[in-house]
C-alpha cells in the first residue's frame, strides 16, 4: 500500500486539488493533506519551501479544511490531515477536531504532539471523541518501554520515521530497515507505515517487504517541480 | 505557598499551561537522556565545584554590582545599580549557561555541539567553550543577524567553530533555532545542542535558568533591591537576575521586551518583538509560550535594533510568571534605546548591548519617580562591542564610505 503527500494550497488550491485526484486515481491507499505551518520543525528543504509558498499564497486553515471536504465528496481514498499542533490549537482543537471529522477525514499525524503531553492537550481524547485516528509516530531510537505506551494508544496504523533526520529524499534506505520493523512489530500489532527519504521505485519495493504503508512525501513535490509539463502525469507515472 | 524557586524543578517541564516538550518522537529519548543528565549533575558535588571553579577562574566571576552615581544623580532618583554581566568572558551572560552545558555534554560523551545565535553572543561563548574542551562546533546564525553582527561572526570563525548562515524565514533568531533542532534530529546520538536561552523543549528552560540564576545569588550577597529590571529575548538574562528572589515578594520584577520602531503589525510582519503586548499563547519550537502569531497560528516576523531580542516566542517560565502577575512585562522603542546607550557611555563609560540597553531605557523612565532611598539594580547583560556597526551607522559615523572612485574605503584611509 501507498500513502502519498500534498501541501495543501502548494503550488496552488486548484493545482493542488487535481494533483490529489489524480493519486487517487492511481490506486493509493491514503493521502495526507498538509495543512501549512510556518515552523514546520520535522519537515526537510522541499517541504518547508511548500509551506512557506502556500502561506504566501494565503492559505488558511479554514480554506484547506473546505479543501478537504471537497476531495472526501470526489473520491474514496482516505484522507489523513498532517500538521503541526499550533495550527489546531489556535483554530480550538475541539472544533478543529469535529470539523475534520465532517469533512470525513481519517486521521490525524501531528509530529510535535507527543503522548506525554496528553494530560495538558488531550489530544488523544478529542480524537477518539470525534472518531479520528490519532497516527502515532515512532523513530529508530524510541525504546521498549515507550514502544509499549504507543502501542496502547495507537489506532488505524503507526507511521515509522525510516532513519534520522527531516523529511526529504535520502539516496539510501536505512540497511536495518528489516531488524527496526521487527523490533516494533513486536509491540504494535496494528500495521506499520514507513516514510521520510523514499524517493524511487527501488525503495518503494524494497520498502514493501517491510512495511504495510510505503509514505512518499517530498518526491512528489519534487518531481512536480522538475517537470516543465506533463507535471501531473509525471507523479501518475511514478505512482503507477 | 509553593516556593517558586523550587517550581522550576517540576517534572513534567511545564510552567502552569507553559513550557512542556512538544517534539517529534525521534527528539524524546534525546531530551530525557538530557534532563536525566542534568538532575544528576547538579546533584554531583564535583560537577558544582568544578563549574565554580570555570566561573571564577575563566569567565571572572562574580561580576560586579556597579553603582551608576553619575547617572542615579543625573535623574534624580532611585538608586541605579548595574549589575555588569559584560565584563564576563566573552562579554555576556551567555557563558553562564554555556560552561555547564559544556560540561554536561562532556560528561555523556558528545563530542559535537551545535547551537542557534541571534547577536551572536551565545554563539560567541558556544564556540569559546567548544574550544576549551575540544568540542566541534557549529553555529546557526539567520543571515540577517550574520550581517549585522559580523564582528562576534569572525570570533565564531576564528575559536575554530563553523557559523552557517540560516536563509529561511526572516533570517534571525527563530529560524537559526528551528536550523538546530533539524540538525539535531538529523544527529541525534553524536551531538549536544547548546540551546541558548530559556526557550524550547524541556529541560532546557529550567537547566539555562538553574545555570544562570548565578547572577541574582551574587545580587543578594551584595544588596537588597527594591527592583529587579531585565530585557527579555528568551529570557535567560532575566531569569538569571530574578531565580533567586522569585520568593521574596518585596522585590518587584520588570521584563522588558523590544517595542522596535512601535506596536504596529500586519498579518505576517510585526515592528517590534513585544509577545505580551499582541502575542498569544501557542505552540512552535518544542514548547508552549507566548508567540507572535496570525489568527491561525502562524508566527509573524519580528523586528528590533537588537538581534538577541529579535524573537517571536519567549521563556514559558516568563510567560507563567507574567500570567501570575509575579514580574511585569513592559517594552522599550528602537530610539529610547539608543539614547539609553548614549547616556549610559557619557555618564558612567560604559557602553551596554543594544540589548541590554531595553532594560536601562526602562530604568531611566522608573527611577525620577521613586524616592531617593529605593534601589533599582538592572542587568546589564552583555557589553556593547559587538553592536559598533549598527550604532554608528545610527549615530551618522561612516566607518566605510565609497571614495570618488566608488571603491569601498575605511574612514582611517581616507585621513
Amino acid at each position: 500500500m501507498k500513502m502519498t503527500h500534498v501541501v495543501a494550497g502548494y503550488p496552488g488550491m486548484i493545482e493542488c486539488e487535481k494533483i490529489i485526484l489524480a493519486m487517487a486515481e492511481t490506486g493509493v491507499s491514503f493521502i495526507e493533506i498538509q495543512i501549512p505551518f510556518s515552523d514546520p520543525i520535522a519537515d526537510g528543504p522541499t517541504i518547508m519551501e511548500a509551506n512557506k509558498r502556500a502561506l504566501l499564497n494565503g492559505v488558511t486553515t479554514e480554506d484547506c479544511l473546505k479543501l478537504i471536504k471537497r476531495i472526501t465528496k470526489k473520491i474514496k481514498t482516505p484522507i489523513l490531515i498532517m500538521t503541526y499542533f499550533n495550527i489546531p490549537f489556535r483554530y480550538g482543537l475541539e472544533k478543529f477536531c469535529k470539523k475534520a471529522r465532517e469533512a470525513d477525514v481519517y486521521g490525524l499525524i501531528i509530529p510535535d504532539i507527543p503522548i506525554n503531553e496528553e494530560k495538558h492537550e488531550h489530544y488523544l481524547e478529542n480524537c477518539k471523541k470525534h472518531g479520528l485516528h490519532a497516527i502515532q509516530i515512532i523513530s529508530p531510537i524510541t525504546p521498549p518501554t515507550r514502544l509499549k505506551k504507543i502501542a496502547k494508544v495507537a489506532t488505524g496504523f503507526v507511521y515509522c520515521v525510516s532513519t534520522f533526520g527531516t523529511t526529504g529524499e535520502k539516496n539510501k534506505l536505512n540497511p536495518k530497515l528489516n531488524s527496526y520493523l521487527k523490533k516494533i512489530r513486536r509491540y504494535i500489532k496494528i500495521p506499520l507505515a514507513l516514510g521520510f527519504g523514499i524517493s524511487n521505485k527501488q525503495q518503494i519495493s524494497t520498502a514493501s517487504k517491510h512495511a504495510d504503508i510505503v509514505v512518499i512525501g517530498s518526491k512528489i513535490i519534487n518531481l512536480y517541480n522538475s517537470c516543465a509539463n506533463g507535471k501531473i502525469s509525471a507523479i501518475k507515472n511514478f505512482l503507477l | 505557598m509553593k516556593s517558586l524557586k523550587k517550581y522550576m524543578f517540576n517534572k513534567t517541564g511545564h510552567f502552569g499551561q507553559y513550557g512542556g516538550r512538544y517534539i517529534p518522537e525521534l527528539l524524546i529519548p534525546i531530551m530525557e537522556e538530557l534532563e536525566t543528565t542534568f538532575y544528576e549533575a547538579i546533584k554531583d558535588s564535583s560537577f558544582k565545584t568544578e563549574l565554580n571553579n570555570l566561573y571564577k577562574n575563566y569567565s571572572g566571576r562574580p561580576t560586579p554590582l556597579y553603582f551608576c552615581e553619575n547617572l542615579t544623580k543625573k535623574l534624580g532618583g532611585a538608586k541605579i545599580f548595574l549589575k555588569n554581566e559584560g565584563l564576563n568572558h566573552t562579554g555576556a551572560h551567555k557563558i553562564n549557561h554555556c560552561l555547564g552545558q559544556a560540561l554536561i555534554a562532556k560528561r555523556v560523551g558528545k563530542k559535537r555541539v551545535i547551537a542557534e545565535t541571534g547577536a551572536g553572543q551565545h554563539g560567541l561563548a558556544t564556540a569559546t567553550v567548544c574550544a576549551k574542551f575540544g568540542l566541534d562546533c557549529v553555529i546557526y546564525m539567520g543571515t540577517k543577524d550574520y550581517k549585522r553582527q559580523l564582528p562576534n561572526v569572525f570570533y565564531m570563525e576564528r575559536l575554530g567553530a563553523k557559523v552557517v548562515p540560516v536563509k529561511d524565514g526572516g533570517q534571525i533568531l527563530r529560524d537559526a533555532i528551528n536550523a538546530a533542532l533539524k540538525d539535531l534530529i538529523s544527529n541525534p546520538k553524536d551531538t549536544h545542542y547548546l540551546l541558548g536561552t530559556v526557550c524550547g523543549p524541556h529541560p532546557y528552560p529550567a537547566m539555562n535558568a538553574y545555570f544562570q540564576s548565578i547572577i541574582g545569588k551574587e545580587v543578594r550577597k551584595e544588596i537588597k533591591p527594591d527592583y529587579l529590571i531585565a530585557c527579555v529575548g528568551g529570557g535567560s538574562n532575566a531569569m538569571g537576575l530574578f531565580c533567586d528572589f522569585l520568593d521574596d515578594k518585596d522585590v518587584k520584577m520588570i521584563g522588558v521586551e523590544a517595542g522596535g520602531k512601535g506596536i504596529y503589525e500586519t498579518e505576517t510582519k510585526c515592528d517590534h518583538a513585544a509577545r505580551f503586548q499582541t502575542g498569544k499563547p501557542g505552540v512552535a519550537e518544542g514548547f508552549k509560550s507566548y508567540f507572535l502569531q496570525n489568527k491561525d497560528g502562524q508566527l509573524k516576523e519580528t523586528s528590533s535594533i537588537s538581534a538577541g531580542l529579535d524573537y517571536s516566542g519567549v521563556g514559558p517560565q516568563i510567560a507563567y510568571l507574567k500570567d501570575i502577575g509575579r514580574i511585569n512585562m513592559t517594552y522599550s522603542l528602537d530610539k529610547d534605546v539608543l539614547s539609553a546607550y548614549e547616556m549610559l557611555a557619557k555618564t558612567e563609560g560604559i557602553f551596554a548591548a543594544l540589548e541590554s540597553c531595553h532594560a536601562l531605557a526602562e530604568t531611566m523612565k522608573l527611577a525620577p519617580k521613586l524616592d531617593k532611598d529605593k534601589i533599582i539594580v538592572f542587568n546589564c547583560s552583555g557589553r556593547g562591542d559587538k553592536d559598533l556597526f549598527i550604532v554608528s551607522e545610527k549615530f551618522n559615523f561612516n566607518i566605510y564610505e565609497n571614495d570618488t572612485c566608488g571603491r569601498r574605503i575605511s574612514r582611517h584611509d581616507r585621513m
